[in-house]
């Protein structure tokens, strides 16, 4: 058998996904970036292979994505997470009906991807340098509420009244008014709520910039934030496409390049 | 205002943060990169010499600094005087200067006051007689009396707002002749038929060299990369102008020398980019650079630090001194692209011309974060060359090295969209 992966060595967390012949995912291995990003990178390649039972040799192509993607010399070929999500998110859209906008927070930055129908990046947006309304902001909002990161998408629900407003998308400031919030004894739950709010009404003022069309298609690890994603969808008056595993949808496109690469260059040696 | 005092250095560390910084960004473009011309070593060694060794230049005369491509250098030559660029690209001293203007201003601006507040000016050009400041945008109009705080004389070269009616045009004629009288006064030479006729001509030399350089780059595959024309075009700020032309006729008969024998600086697929908006000024190269390291290559430009300086010859009607220095304000007024202006669809005219004309697969925007013209430009040319389908990468930066990963990204992605484009179309 050949397989062939994709890794997305991203700021936060490092996305391993091996496919088969047939294209379809045999494997995927999730592990933190840490500050070691290149022999993280090489661990989770092996965790990934050693799981689904595959020998390095019956990997036929690799592509590296991701922040970390130019300094993994392992792989075969290298591609910007912004061409990876693309392909990944268009494949994945395919149960869905077909997806042309991508909405993806990351762990240090947030973006708006356009895609046309066989799934070419037409444009894209990024946040300029700054944390506000990516993965760290809730990492950061978090701690200053005591609460664990996967909880919030739980907590998001509890509240009783309205989510309080968070004005500052300044991560920096962000969270001084959190604390402020707290000092006047608002509860928890309507505060995650307004830093979902937040987060929400920074990301839709970046889909519109790129122009929204459907079906969107929201990917990352903060996507699997259901608070979140209500708050998306509510600000944006539109349904998202949430797939299984929204970590990982880049890497997954990064595998399904490995896999058309190997083929086409397959092709030209005959 | 606090005293800003250049803190000694240990003797491990003899080297200023600004030559560090200068020579980190000429070892990318030198180093990482193969086949460079070998005319462009004169170059390269000019930067070192002067960046990072800190070398005076020689000189002829006295000089005059300027903070714009709108200051008629002809009429300084004339006046046995030398021009020298003041706009400054270096990250070293936008933070120097940030102690000037606010924080939310153009990297361009507070580098350049930076600069100018430092002792060690760089390249160090010696004593300035007067800096020629031309009135375009708000900070660069605001600058002007800061430099006076400094103990600089500062001429303000009062631009019009707008270029497309008669009454601007000859006012801007009136403007410009004042200058003359000034620089007249400050050389104490007087500006006769002979030496505007000689200056005209050097700088008809330049910018015929210049002009050949620019047509090379019109040919598929590239003959030479982008990052080295910013180079070219930089070091005219500073360098001795006759010098600067020859170093250019050298790399320009290397240039035909690689287009018959059929050679390619870049990989044959590679887009080609137009880049436009806020200038890339050494140290400052980044954002071409990533677009050449990422495997584009930039083919033509759309700045006042590089195309736009030497696109348009003067035209004279009658050779008398008046009539002279008429022409030549007309020849800096009309073509002038600038964000500054009331109304500026040249600019887009030029781009769209560019873009066909240099066989361009998209156009890279750049503005410097806190630069309103271009952040205000950037819609309207989006509009258009969206119209025309061109796909085009808009980038907000400054001069700080910390969004590098980011960009390249981007960078990346807008290259890889181009040659996903490329490829359908051909299927």
């Amino acid at each position: 058998m050949t397989y062939f992966a994709g890794i997305d060595i991203g700021s936060t967390a490092i996305k391993t996904v091996l496919i088969n012949a047939g294209g379809e995912i045999v494997g995927i291995h999730v592990t933190d970036s840490g500050s070691l990003f290149h022999k993280n990178a090489k661990e989770a390649l092996r965790v990934l292979l050693e799981k689904s039972g595959v020998d390095r040799a019956q990997l036929k192509y690799l592509i590296a994505t991701g922040y970390g993607r130019k300094l993994f010399k392992e792989a075969d070929d290298s591609i910007s997470e912004i061409t990876a999500n693309a392909i990944g998110a268009h494949e994945t859209g395919k149960a869905y009906g077909g997806v042309r906008t991508i909405i993806n927070i990351g762990g240090q930055d947030s973006k708006a991807i356009q895609i046309d129908d066989s799934g070419n990046v037409s444009n894209f947006v990024m946040n300029d340098k700054c944390a506000a309304g990516t993965g760290r902001f809730l990492d950061v909002a978090a701690r200053n509420l005591d609460l664990d990161l996967e909880d919030l998408g739980d907590i998001h629900f509890t509240g009783s009244g309205a989510p309080l407003s968070i004005n500052s998308t300044c991560t920096v400031f962000a969270e001084s008014e959190i604390i402020g919030l707290l000092a006047n004894g608002h509860g928890k739950a309507e505060i995650v709520a307004g830093i979902h709010y937040s987060i929400a009404k920074r990301t839709v003022r970046l889909a519109k910039r790129v122009g929204i069309e459907d079906r969107v298609y929201m990917d990352g690890g903060p996507a699997l934030n259901k608070g979140l994603v209500a708050a998306i969808q509510d600000e944006l008056q539109r349904e998202l496409v949430v797939p299984q595993y929204p970590q990982t949808t880049t890497a997954y496109g990064a595998a399904v390049l490995a896999r058309s690469e190997f083929l086409a260059e397959q092709q030209e040696g005959h | 205002m606090s005293e800003i005092r250049e803190v000694p250095l240990k003797p491990a560390f003899n080297q200023s943060r600004q030559a560090r910084e200068a020579e980190v960004m000429l070892n990318h473009i030198v180093d990482d990169f193969i086949d460079n011309p070998a005319a462009m070593t004169y170059f390269y060694d000019l930067f070192r010499h002067a960046f990072i060794e800190g070398k005076a230049l020689d000189r002829d005369g006295p000089g005059i600094g300027t903070t714009c491509i709108q200051v008629p250098e002809e009429l300084i030559y004339a006046a046995g005087g030398t021009p020298v660029r003041l706009c400054n690209g270096a990250y070293h001293y936008d933070q120097v200067g940030a102690d000037f203007m606010p924080a939310k201003s153009c990297s361009l601006v507070k580098a350049t006051l930076g600069r100018l507040h430092s002792e060690k000016a760089v390249p160090d050009v010696g004593k300035l007689e007067l800096i020629v400041n031309p009135t375009t945008c708000d900070q660069k109009k605001k600058a002007a009396q800061m430099m006076e705080g400094m103990g600089y004389q500062v001429y303000d070269l009062d631009l019009p707002s707008a270029k497309d009616n008669e009454a601007a045009r000859e006012y801007w004629r009136r403007v410009v002749k004042q200058l003359a009288a000034r620089l007249q006064k400050v050389t104490g030479k007087k500006l006769t038929r002979q030496r505007l006729r000689e200056a005209m001509a050097k700088t008809s030399r330049a910018q015929a060299a210049f002009r050949t350089l620019h047509n090379f780059r019109r040919k598929a595959p590239s003959l030479i990369l982008g990052k080295d024309v910013f180079l070219v075009t930089n070091a005219y700020f500073f360098d001795d102008i006759e010098r600067w032309s020859a170093a250019v006729e050298a790399l320009n008969a290397e240039l035909a020398q690689r287009e018959a024998e059929a050679f390619s600086a870049v990989q044959k697929k590679a887009p080609r980019i137009v880049f436009t908006g806020s200038p890339p000024i050494f140290p400052n190269i980044k954002l071409p650079l990533l677009i050449e390291e990422a495997g584009g290559v930039v083919v033509a430009d759309e700045t006042c630090s590089a195309n736009r300086m030497l696109y348009d010859m003067t035209a004279v009607d009658e050779w008398l001194v008046s009539h002279m220095i008429e022409s030549i304000a007309d020849k800096y007024l009309k073509p002038c692209t600038c964000p500054i202006f009331t109304r500026n669809d040249d600019r887009i005219r030029r781009l769209l011309d560019l873009v066909a004309t240099f066989n361009a697969d998209g156009v890279v925007y750049q503005s410097f974060a806190g630069c309103q013209v271009y952040e205000m430009e950037q819609r309207s040319v989006a509009e258009a060359l969206n119209k025309a389908g061109i796909p085009m990468l808009y980038i907000e930066t400054d001069y700080s090295p910390d969004d590098m990963g980011q960009l390249s990204t981007r960078v990346e992605a807008f290259l890889e969209s181009i040659k996903t484009r490329k490829r359908q179309a051909r299927a």
